[in-house]
């Protein structure tokens, strides 16, 4: 990741990257590092009961109740 | 355009915040009560919102109109269900 977000502190884990392949004969310039985002809800079998949750209104801006299954997820693949 | 469509206070916006707000928490813990049906902790929460939601939902009913339409919300004089703002308006 090229520029550091401090507002999305989650993301930093989220974020992963590999180096497509560049063919010789690539007509256009090569994409060099591509990201994808692994959210957290992977890595969760089965949800444990009482986990902390937002407040209401963070909740409706975080996409979900629990802080544990937020992903920032950024709009922009670049950054 | 109605006449009667105009500029809203403060409390309509905050009706409307609050409302999207207990809906999103209603959506997950429905989601959540789901896979977890034993969670007491939980429907109890659920069942809280519920409640505040229906009494949020009374509120904008009594001062803004209808929120929803075809008998689920009952009507006042004039029929005001066409008035604007619409949701995607505001």
């Amino acid at each position: 990741m090229r520029r550091r977000r401090k507002e999305e502190p989650g993301l930093y884990d989220q974020v992963r990257f590999w180096h497509p392949h560049v063919s010789p004969f690539d007509p256009c310039p090569p994409t060099r590092v591509k990201s994808y985002v692994v959210p957290p809800n992977l890595f969760i079998c089965f949800q444990p009961a009482g986990l902390p949750q937002f407040s209401l209104p963070e909740a409706l801006r975080a996409g979900t109740l629990w802080p544990a299954l937020y992903s920032p997820y950024p709009a922009s693949g670049k950054s | 355009m109605d006449q009667r469509a105009g500029k809203k206070d403060e409390r309509f916006y905050q009706l409307l915040q609050q409302l999207q707000e207990a809906d999103f928490a209603l959506v997950e813990l429905n989601l959540y009560l789901d896979t977890h049906p034993d969670d007491e902790a939980a429907i109890a929460q659920y069942n809280q919102l519920a409640q505040r939601r229906w009494m949020l939902a009374q509120e904008y009913e009594s001062h803004y109109g209808p929120l929803m339409h075809f008998g689920h919300s009952y009507a006042r004089r004039p029929w005001s269900w066409i008035d604007t703002p619409w949701p995607w308006q505001v």
